[in-house]
């Protein structure tokens, strides 16, 4: 089992009612926690911060979901999980996701934030 | 010219893209309106030519490209509206509903941060507790409508994913019927289910399945009088597992048999006014049981009730 306090996540979602509900639960969970709330500052963060997990949303101002991914991908942390969070849930939006390297892809209206965090931990347990 | 053809070409895929029959897109239904003209045109030249003088050849030709030209042209505008519209609105429901998902989402995780913090039973007077949860309950309803009618969105443009796997139908719908519980019993409506002790996997995609049987349930505690029952069955027959909910309720009048899996249908019977829905239940439950290779089908009388049943090809 892995510690909990030990792991950074990265949150970059726009919605700041999303990103405090979910910043909130995951430190009550013992999760470090670093919010971006656009692509550019995602892609930034994910690069200097080094966090042990990234969840991202697709529909980012600045610079989009796929676009980050992409530039994290190519990146030297390129092997940090990267969980897509996102309401776009057409074939071609996770097919383009899954083939640009992200672990998983949860759409957010299907989810609670209990969901979130056990695809969180499962993910960390693998 | 060739650009004019290759747009043409677009809007026929464009048009098929979005459910649209080649019958519904006005370039295609253009392109054969013409060839028609055509034909008619040399047909009536040749004819005329043989039995009638030049005079009357000229004439009956020229009437007739006109007359072609005033109907093919009224015509194609009104399909061309009304694909136009079917496209718009199809973008039109799938724009509106995706802008909806976040602020609702909000509010949903929002809750459950309430509701893991602290017991808010504990630090709330008993009234708040009661509107928090009708806040609650008020959020997953919208949220489940927004979330159909973007499946029927995408459903319609070819684009939802369907899952394959292998699973317990009986464990689904037991999970389903104990979901409806409570909402049956606000309306004084008791739920029985006979499942019968056999393996009942069936393959297809689980979620959107929980989908049909919600809808399906939902709908019959819906349209089902005060203090009366529902009656939930799952059985296996033959190869096929065999869903069915029975109401003794409304009712569906019969000239209404034929529309009721159409999209956006709404039984108009008495208590129409009386239930939230928008019309898309039916058409989502048969659209995934397609996909999944299985089948819905009802039987239905005004004012004595309804029973739904769905089949899906039994996996030993």
């Amino acid at each position: 089992m892995v510690d909990p306090t030990k792991q950074k996540i990265l949150i970059i979602e726009d919605d700041r009612a999303l990103q405090s509900a979910m910043v909130e639960m995951l430190s009550q969970e013992g999760y470090e926690t670093t919010s971006a709330y656009d692509g550019e500052e995602g892609a930034r963060k994910a690069q200097a911060e080094k966090p042990d997990l990234i969840l991202l949303d697709l529909i980012l101002p600045k610079k989009d979901g796929y676009e980050v991914l992409a530039e994290i991908k190519k990146g030297p942390n390129k092997n940090i999980p990267v969980l897509i969070l996102t309401n776009l849930e057409e074939i071609e939006n996770v097919q383009k996701a899954l083939d640009l390297g992200a672990k998983t892809f949860m759409v957010k209206s299907d989810y609670s934030l209990r969901d979130i965090i056990e695809k969180i931990k499962e993910n960390f347990q693998k | 010219m060739f650009a004019k053809f290759l747009d043409d070409f677009r809007f026929i895929t464009r048009c098929k893209k979005y459910g649209l029959g080649l019958w519904q897109c006005p370039n295609f239904l253009f392109l054969v309106m013409g060839m028609i003209a055509i034909a008619a045109m040399v047909g009536t030249f040749f004819v005329s030519s043989r039995f009638a003088s030049e005079g009357v050849t000229v004439m009956s030709v020229t009437l007739e490209v006109v007359f072609i030209m005033i109907i093919g042209s009224s015509v194609i505008r009104g399909v061309e509206k009304v694909a136009e519209a079917n496209i718009m609105k199809t973008e039109f429901i799938s724009i509106i509903s995706h802008q909806m998902c976040s602020p609702l989402s909000a509010i949903k995780w929002n809750m459950e941060v309430i509701e893991t913090e602290r017991d808010p039973k504990e630090c709330l007077p008993e009234k708040q507790v009661v509107f928090l949860q009708n806040i609650k309950k008020s959020n997953e309803q919208m949220l489940k409508m927004v979330s159909d009618l973007l499946e029927v969105a995408r459903i319609d443009q070819g684009k939802s994913i369907f899952e394959e796997k292998i699973f317990d139908l009986a464990e689904l719908v037991k999970d389903s019927v104990a979901g409806f519980r409570s909402m049956a019993a606000e309306n004084n409506i008791e739920i029985d289910s006979q499942i019968e002790p056999v393996s009942q996997k069936v393959c297809g995609d689980e979620r959107k399945i929980r989908v049909v049987l919600d809808n399906l349930i939902s709908n019959a505690i819906k349209y089902s009088k005060e203090n009366e029952r529902v009656e939930v069955r799952l059985k296996k027959e033959d190869e096929k597992i065999v869903f069915s909910v029975q109401d003794w309720g409304v009712g569906i009048p019969h000239y209404q048999h034929s529309k009721i899996f159409e999209k956006f249908f709404r039984s108009k019977n008495e208590f129409r006014y009386r239930t939230e829905g928008v019309g898309i239940g039916l058409y989502l439950a048969k659209a995934i049981l397609k996909h999944c290779g299985g089948k819905v089908w009802f039987e239905s009388e005004a004012e004595k009730g309804s029973t739904f049943y769905f089949s899906l090809p039994a996996v030993d």
